[in-house]
């Protein structure tokens, strides 16, 4: 089909065509709104779960790293959907995006009126500037390659920087009960969770502990380089679900 | 799809089934997925607050934190006023061997949600902010301030969360928290001196950072959707026209994006940084505090379990002690305590220690000899401690575990109200009639 249509002149839709063309857009449009909304939040409340949700979880190692290795999936996969069949530059700013938008309902309902948790404590995180970024090295690159290292690096790398405006306010420093806690620690002590005691958090464990002061880049890099294996990793992911063949079959 | 779009009549019917070689799948399978996801989703945002008193093995309940004087200040209060729950317990001797070490155990609250928030916390009279290494064998006392929030009638009860273990719950209350909700407030002072409200600390920063974010990503989605997107791109793309795709605009904003946001995330990045200079990591520790002097098997009165036997049809165990009454009284045993469940011997007057409702036996125990034990004397009872709350408190399943093991507390009293304790423990025989 392709083949017969670049034989010849190429015509633009016009009239009821263009109308039903863009009818249809607006219908997957919002078909893959509410589908990223719950399943890309789904995917990221169970697997970065616990460290995205609560304000005294996001310490400097382990959230900055398994944060952007999680939130970088549903972006590469509908970037290969979206970039090699519409040339649209739009898949990762589309699904965190949607992911925001789940976020922030979730913390408002389930955990602030429901459970009763003060959204200051439930605060999500944001990987929006990531998200452009990684848009914007593909629509440049128009390069996996290119995408999956220099994308995937950057959507880590920046995910620390661009939360610490939201969240570096809350690590000042409170003394209580003759030890020093950050706002953050004492937002865990106060408000009572009854299934997340304090030892749950893995907070500086393991061979990174040793760095010290500069953990938080340490697991920004170490991050960036898994980002770059998932990015691809996803990509191959979304092209696969993008295909009929499967569908065919049953 | 066969058909080229070519030389047919266009209708409905078919402009939504043009690009489904090319569109990612049809409706019916994304829609299924939504369908699951969403279904998914409804489950897990489901509060998960349930009490789970006898959700744990019995024998877990019995041999791990062994809780006695559990007691609040008031029942009944207003939103912002500070109530206290103070309480003992006694860490098993006979820990299971199933059950790891207590090495890491967070002393916790029931609540449904922070309705009462948590202000100090003290072991053995020393503050304490985040998880303790509890020694078996080892006594403490504890006291938790908590400040109530929101109003309503509660079921509370002080719990231990045990590292890979699970929650250890001891006995509950009814608590009112009276007054309205817009009363309560949460000032913390950080180390500067500034008095914080915890309940907005750095909410509005956080939306003004999000909607700021939001509205560059907004914009950059409204650039791409406004034009016409999925059939007519795809068939430029088809015919070749990509370049026509992403126009030199395009390029333009993208260059601005890539090196734009990135100069943006570092100088806000740095303005926290030294607006914030002082800011440092989540702390965490464990803290040490060791157990207090004995106070159960304190060597004054010394037990021995010889035998425990659980007769199924009465719903009662039977226990035959070795008893040496080390005092200079005679003493009497008032009660028996296992896995909150409290058996109660009516003819020993027991001055009471707990407004908790613990779950009580009034007349559960009895003896084969109430005489009091002399100072001195050595002497072996049978103590029966018979009462339904074995099977309705699941303790019973005991017997059925692959650790049928029991454990409790003894309480001892002599005639100036004076009180000993001694856990017991024992492996438990079943008798079917
Ligand atoms: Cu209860």
């Amino acid at each position: 089909m392709s083949a017969n249509l670049s034989n010849r002149i190429f015509r633009p839709y016009t009239g009821e065509k263009a109308r039903i063309a863009r009818a249809y857009d607006y219908l997957v449009l919002v078909l893959a709104l509410f589908l990223f909304i719950g399943s890309f939040h789904l995917h990221f409340a169970l697997t970065v779960g616990d460290w995205d949700f609560w304000v005294d979880w996001k310490d400097r190692q382990w959230w900055p790293a398994v944060t952007p290795l999680m939130g970088i999936t549903f972006p590469a996969a509908v970037q290969a959907v979206l970039w090699t069949n519409f040339r649209l530059p739009l898949g990762a700013t589309l699904c965190v995006a949607c992911l925001s938008i789940g976020t922030w309902i979730a913390r408002i309902f389930a955990y602030h009126m429901w459970n009763y948790f003060p959204i200051n404590m439930v605060l999500p995180s944001t990987l929006l500037p990531s998200a452009l970024v990684l848009d914007a090295v593909l629509m440049m690159s128009n390069s996996l390659t290119v995408t999956a290292i220099f994308g995937g690096s950057a959507f880590a790398l920046l995910f620390y920087p661009s939360n610490w405006p939201i969240f570096g306010m809350f690590h000042v420093p409170v003394e209580a009960g003759n030890s020093q806690m950050t706002v953050a620690d004492m937002f865990g002590f106060q408000y009572i969770r009854t299934g997340m005691p304090e030892y749950l958090r893995i907070i500086e464990r393991g061979t990174l502990r040793t760095y010290g002061q500069v953990a938080a880049p340490l697991s920004a890099f170490f991050s960036a380089l898994l980002s770059t294996l998932m990015y691809a990793l996803w990509w191959f992911i979304g092209k696969w679900f993008a295909t009929t063949r499967y569908l065919k079959r049953i | 799809m066969k058909s080229t779009t070519q030389n047919q009549t266009y209708t409905r019917s078919m402009a939504f089934h043009v690009p489904v070689n090319s569109q990612p799948q049809s409706v019916s399978k994304w829609l299924l997925l939504i369908g699951l996801i969403l279904s998914v989703y409804m489950l897990t945002l489901q509060p998960v607050m349930a009490h789970g008193e006898k959700n744990l093995e019995p024998y877990v309940r019995m041999r791990t934190i062994q809780w006695y004087d559990v007691q609040w200040s008031k029942q009944k209060f207003n939103v912002n006023e500070e109530v206290t729950v103070t309480g003992k317990f006694h860490v098993a001797e006979d820990w299971p061997i199933s059950v790891p070490k207590p090495d890491a155990a967070f002393l916790n609250i029931s609540t449904p949600g922070p309705v009462l928030i948590r202000t100090e916390r003290y072991l053995n009279g020393k503050p304490f902010m985040n998880s303790v290494a509890l020694l078996p064998g080892g006594d403490y006392d504890f006291k938790v301030v908590l400040k109530g929030r929101l109003p309503g009638h509660y079921h509370i009860h002080p719990f231990f969360n045990l590292r890979d273990a699970g929650q250890v719950m001891g006995p509950g209350a009814w608590l009112d928290i009276t007054g309205n909700e817009a009363d309560f407030s949460n000032n913390v002072q950080t180390i500067n001196g500034e008095m914080i409200d915890m309940e907005t600390y750095g909410l509005s920063n956080g939306i003004f950072w999000h909607s700021f974010w939001a509205l560059l990503g907004t914009a950059w989605l409204l650039w791409w959707v406004r034009r016409p997107l999925f059939i007519a791109r795809y068939r430029m793309l088809q015919a070749g026209l990509e370049n026509e795709l992403i126009t030199p605009l395009d390029r333009n904003i993208g260059k601005a994006i890539l090196i734009g946001v990135p100069v943006l995330v570092l100088v806000f990045y740095t303005i926290t940084v030294n607006k914030y200079p002082k800011a440092i990591p989540l702390q965490t520790s464990l803290d040490q505090i060791l157990p207090l002097p004995a106070k159960v098997n304190a060597g004054v009165v010394e037990v021995e379990t010889l035998r425990a036997e659980y007769r199924i049809p009465e719903r009662s165990m039977k226990l035959s002690l070795k008893i040496k009454n080390g005092s200079d009284k005679p003493i009497q045993i008032g009660e028996f305590a296992t896995g909150s469940v409290r058996f109660l011997n009516k003819v020993v007057p027991e001055p009471d220690q707990s407004n908790t409702e613990s779950v009580v036996a009034a007349e559960g125990l009895s003896l084969d000899n109430l005489t009091p034990i002399q100072p001195g004397e050595q002497r072996t009872v049978l103590l029966t401690a018979g009462d339904a709350l074995w099977e309705s408190e699941r303790l019973d399943g005991l017997i059925n575990d692959a650790d049928s093991r029991i454990g409790g507390l003894l309480f001892f009293f002599d005639p100036d109200g004076e009180r000993y304790i001694s856990s017991i423990t024992s492996a438990v025989i079943p008798k079917f009639n």
